[in-house]
């Protein structure tokens, strides 16, 4: 069990100033099997009153207005959560069970058409086909094409831009853990694995010493369905863990994004954040 | 009501008074043009841009048809008597269901016989047909409008364009030295003369004439007269008096101006005449402000970006 | 009469095979007219007074009537833009007629439908028992392109989602009601049926004299009584607002009409704004607070925060304020995924299974191109069958087989098969004949009818009668205003059970807004010429 306290800054700095302006912020990560959330707070700058609700895939949303003119926008969410290492239980769920449960579920159905995020090239086509070949679940085959793709796509900050797709990272074999995680689930649901995004922290460092604050960042990884959600991290190589922080899931970044908002006056917004990441025990 | 008819009602009454104002400042000033063929041309039909409050192109000659083409026919141009008419009518339309379907009928008539060229000798004929345009879409209203808040924030529009329009008319007097219109021209222009022979028993000067068109307080296009119907109209509107002081900002900075005409020696304000002008329309144009930040905040349709992070 | 029936229904489309229902002169087992019009000496029962009161008129002196209801709707601006030129919107001088003891079934079968509509959306949006119970496959929802997230926990105070619904009906070739289509987002052209009614009371009221035709005038009371009654709970006297798009919008005549016939204000997106979790709207008085709104504007604009941020009709934040409960959004967002025409194919299938009754009304036979061997068979059988596309309404994108050319087939072939999921296919069915004056003087033209249903949470109320349209031009497959399509006034006769007359007169109404209607969504109209 790690208890890690998570400091999340970000926002939007408007050229000019924004009249009016209203926001959605997913940051706050909510207690789980494996994780219990001791607190989680939100700070706007201007401040304004917040509602709060879970969306449709149950992820916590912070919502508000800022009805007088401001030239810029931070958010600061805190929290402090408990993680404990996950247990993933041995799945032999077959091909033709997992056809059965699509059928039946919502959730599960969902997650497997492309969006324009991660509608895969063809290449990244075959190598998905290539990993069902080899193996004989879902589950083998699924981690074996989270392992490839992540092999294949190196992590490199600043050469894609947030509105990005699986198409133009694969091209590259470069981007953010966003980027490879669309290649990822491309691929999953390309074989007809039911595969969604997750989005959350992830302390860098697996020695991490106590009461030491690190530089981290907001992470995403996947979640595959081979008879329950599992998750794989294809941006570090490895299972989910107890570094990993989870706030929420979605079809692809755009349902789950941290900040997402409307504004109006201002021509055009830039954004920032910042994200610190302390292990208390 | 809703803000947005509010603030549409009242542009249209704005937008009327503002293309038969100018109809009747371009005529009057044009016809002097003409007849005087000493003046400086150039020169002062840029001073007559500005009163208007516009500029012409720098790098041309300026003469008669150029200010035609800016002020009268220019549908793009938002000093002109087509943009106002045609504002007129837009805003006619955003309120289609408060205004009735003879001024609606009036408007866009209007709109769609209105000229894309005129040719000189029809000139003074068409400054005719914008008043006559203007004075039927205004009667219109007038005889067919319950005095409800529809009808004051029309009247509110009307009465300080009205205000607004005198004021930079007595300004054209002081044009050019020698060649600025006679009182008794100015008087003619905003159809005073003959009110102003009935008040002064053809005694004409200066001074009486100034007079009439700031200060009197029963000639319908006084300055005066036309103030004190604005915050009239506004008082309608917000009947409530408070013990001290008065509550609404329009009201306040009307009230000023009005005051200053009022109590100052007219002797005074002639001699400033360009000056307290341009104060009347400060005044006016502070009222509107403080009208809109009151009545109709924030009525330009926002554009809204999204933005993730 | 002689003149004014004769040569009726004398040149049928060429390569009929059945026969269209004739609704004036068909027997009960719908054996349609005789090719030189024997038949007409015979009127079907519910037509046999019109029929009558007619033929004391002649040709021209109809034809009369006829344009100054024209020139009424030209005068009162409840026209159309066609070419650029303002028409008015077509009414024919005859009007539909449907039986007391007809109405009673449509009447029970739009609310049967209604309810199991309601229970749908509420399921979808909840629990999806219906998906676990195998009813409908996960699929249908999940691929839906109006199964909106975003309006998942909104729900508004007395549950109502579908505040308005249009139900379209035919008749087909043996009489019998069956459903084309629901809308449940934002049906139009109720306005029609209150100034059509109007109208022809002011310009042929020797039609009315012998029938108790059911007046129509409640609407607008009714559907206020409704929005009202899905007001945030705690609110005694709720403020109500129709939100138009503005008034370029082809549907403005009707936004005005109701929102004047209801008394509430017009506002546009601009006139609102979300403030504290609640809604405004900004009057000279200050803001007022909004508990209801009966928007026509489409949920992709409601919202640019949930949906497209570029909109400039909506008010970013309503969604959240209607999540908050603090204020009804009506009809609500993401009714879409009912009104799917491949979960159409399913209502019957539905209504058993949340009301456990028979469907009263059934649809039109209909292929899931998904279903095994069901693509093959359509892309056999193309040219002879009606394919339509499921998200689309007013006929939009909808080929009718027999009337395509080789190419359009060949185009629509690729269709369906790269994306089975966006189709549906029916037979054509041949929509029942009223007799319609035409420029040849009075002839058959197909029909349909979208009655309205309105629902206030306890009972879901239909108005007598529905929006009858009709394809004016011989052979015409879609029944659309820019395309050419009319409509009918709808006498539903007999007293009926409620009282039928609300605190609103008609008379009242002053509809002089110039507006197009290209909104009439269309059903198509028959059969290839």
């Amino acid at each position: 069990m790690k208890r890690m306290r998570v400091t999340h800054t970000t926002g939007f700095r408007y050229r000019g100033e924004a009249s009016a302006s209203y926001n959605e912020a997913r940051m706050l990560p909510d207690s789980r099997p494996g994780q219990t959330v001791l607190s989680a707070h939100i700070d706007t700058r201007p401040s304004a009153p917040q509602y709060d609700y879970r969306d449709y895939w149950g992820t916590r949303v912070t919502a508000f207005e800022v009805l007088s003119p401001h030239g810029e926008l931070m958010l600061t969410a805190s929290s402090l959560i408990e993680v404990a290492p996950p247990v993933h239980e041995a799945c032999a769920l077959s091909w033709p069970e997992l056809s059965d449960l699509r059928v039946s579920s919502v959730e599960v159905v969902e997650q497997l058409p492309q969006s324009r995020r991660t509608a895969p090239p063809d290449e990244l086509v075959g190598l998905a086909r290539d990993a069902v070949a080899s193996t004989s679940t879902p589950c083998a085959a699924a981690e074996l094409i989270c392992a490839r793709v992540g092999a294949e796509m190196s992590y490199v900050q600043g050469v894609t831009k947030v509105d990005d797709t699986a198409v133009e990272a694969w091209a590259a074999r470069r981007g953010v853990c966003q980027d490879i995680v669309h290649v990822t689930l491309g691929a999953l649901r390309a074989v007809g694995i039911p595969a969604r995004y997750v989005s959350g922290y992830l302390h860098p460092n697996p020695e991490a010493a106590i009461g030491e604050t690190v530089v981290g960042e907001s992470h995403a990884w996947v979640e595959y369905f081979c008879g329950s959600w599992r998750g794989w991290d294809p941006t570090n190589l490895i299972e989910v863990g107890d570094r990993h922080v989870y706030v929420g899931h979605g079809r692809d970044y755009d349902d789950i994004a941290p900040i997402r908002g409307v504004y109006a006056g201002a021509e055009a917004a830039d954004t920032f954040v910042r994200v610190e990441i302390t292990r208390e025990a | 009501m809703l803000s947005r008819i509010a603030e549409s009602l009242f542009w249209i009454g704005r937008y009327l008074e503002r293309a038969d104002g100018t109809a009747r400042i371009l005529d009057v000033q044009l016809q002097l043009l003409l007849e005087d063929r000493w003046v400086d041309e150039d020169g002062a039909c840029r001073a007559l841009l500005g009163v208007m409050g516009t500029t012409g192109p720098e790098d041309v000659w300026l003469d008669r048809d150029a200010v035609l083409g800016i002020l009268a026919v220019n549908r793009q141009h938002p000093s002109s008597i087509a943009y106002s008419l045609h504002a007129a009518r837009e805003n006619a339309r955003r309120a289609r269901e408060i205004v009735s379907s003879e001024l609606w009928e009036c408007l866009n008539t209007t709109t769609t016989r209105m000229p894309r060229h005129i040719a000189s000798e029809r000139v003074h004929d068409f400054f005719h047909w914008v008043r006559e345009r203007t004075a039927l879409a205004v009667g219109t209203y007038e005889t067919a409008m319950s005095r409800d808040d529809a009808y004051q924030f029309f009247r509110l529009g009307l009465s300080l364009e009205r205000a607004d329009m005198t004021a930079r008319l007595l300004a054209t007097r002081t044009l050019t030295e020698v060649s600025g219109p006679s009182w008794t021209t100015i008087l003619r222009s905003c159809g005073a003369y003959e009110a102003y022979l009935r008040t002064y028993r053809g005694v004409s000067s200066m001074r009486n004439a100034a007079e009439f068109l700031l200060v009197d307080r029963i000639f319908p296009r006084s300055v005066l007269f036309t103030m004190n119907d604005a915050v009239g109209a506004l008082t309608a509107l917000e009947p409530r008096t408070d013990r001290i002081g008065v509550g609404d900002t329009a009201v306040r900075v009307l009230g000023q101006a009005v005051s200053t005409l009022e109590y100052r020696p007219v002797a005074e304000i002639i001699e400033n005449l360009p000056q307290m002008m341009t104060d009347v329309q400060r005044a006016t144009s502070a009222a509107s402000d403080d009208i809109k930040a009151r009545y109709f905040p924030s009525q330009v349709v926002p554009t809204w970006a999204g933005e993730r992070a | 009469m002689a003149d004014l029936f004769a040569g009726y229904g004398a040149s049928p489309a060429s390569g009929r095979r059945t026969a269209a229902f004739d609704e004036m002169f068909s027997d009960t087992e719908g054996a349609g007219l005789g090719a030189d019009g024997a038949v007409l000496a015979e009127a079907r029962a519910p037509y046999r007074e019109l029929y009558t009161a007619l033929g004391r008129m002649t040709q021209t002196e109809l034809r009369g009537r006829a344009d100054a209801l024209a020139n009424s709707y030209l005068a009162q601006g409840v026209t159309f833009d066609f070419a650029g030129e303002e028409r008015p919107f077509p009414l024919d001088a005859v009007p539909r007629i449907i039986p007391e003891e007809e109405w009673v079934d449509v009447e029970a079968g739009v609310k049967q439908r209604v309810k199991a509509l309601e229970a749908l959306l509420a399921d979808v949006y909840g629990p999806q028992s219906a998906v676990r119970d195998g009813v409908i496959p996960a699929k249908l929802i999940a691929t839906s392109a109006h199964y909106h997230r975003h309006a998942a926990g909104i729900e508004s105070a007395n549950g109502v989602r579908v505040h308005v619904a249009g139900i379209d009906l035919i008749r087909d070739e043996r009489g019998a009601w069956r459903v084309l289509e629901d809308n449940l987002r934002v049906p139009s052209g109720v306005s029609y049926i209150v100034s059509n009614r109007r109208v022809m009371a002011q310009t042929l009221p020797e039609l009315f004299v012998k029938m108790a035709v059911r007046p129509v005038g409640e609407y607008p009371y009714r559907l206020l009584q409704a929005l009202r009654a899905s007001a945030p709970a705690g609110i005694d006297d709720p403020v109500v607002v129709v939100l138009t798009p503005g008034v370029l919008n082809s549907a403005y005549y009707e936004h005005t009409l109701l929102a004047r016939l209801m008394g509430v204000e017009l506002v546009e997106g601009r006139d609102l704004y979300m403030s504290g979790g609640f809604v405004w709207m900004r009057t000279t008085g200050g803001p007022t607070r909004v508990d209801v709104i009966y928007r026509r504007i489409d949920d992709e604009y409601l919202d640019p925060l949930q949906f497209r941020a570029d909109s400039v009709l909506g008010t970013p934040g309503i969604l959240t304020a209607a999540r908050l409960g603090n204020v009804t959004i009506a009809n609500a967002v993401g009714n879409g995924v009912a009104d799917d025409k491949l979960m159409y194919t399913y209502i019957p299938d539905l209504i058993r299974y949340y009301l456990g009754e028979d469907p009263i009304i059934p649809n039109v036979d209909t292929w899931r191109l998904e279903d095994p061997g069901a693509l093959e068979e359509v892309l056999d059988r193309l040219d002879e069958l009606v394919v339509k596309p499921v998200d689309g309404s007013g006929g939009k994108g909808l080929v009718v087989g027999p009337a395509a050319s080789r190419k359009e087939l060949g185009a629509l072939r690729r269709k369906l098969i790269e994306d089975p999921r966006g189709w549906i296919a029916q037979p054509v069915v041949q929509l029942s004949t009223i007799p319609t004056l035409t420029e040849d003087g009075m002839q058959p033209r197909h029909t349909d009818l979208r009655p309205f249903a309105v629902n206030d949470g306890d009972d879901v109320w239909v108005l007598p009668g529905g929006l009858t349209r009709v394809a004016l031009p011989a052979g015409q497959l879609v029944v659309n205003s820019s395309q050419g399509g009319g409509s009918k006034d709808t006498w539903v006769l007999g007293r009926g059970d409620a009282p039928t007359t609300g605190p609103h007169d008609v008379s009242a109404i002053t509809a002089a807004q110039a507006a197009p209607i290209s909104v009439l969504t269309g059903a198509y109209g028959g059969e290839n010429a």
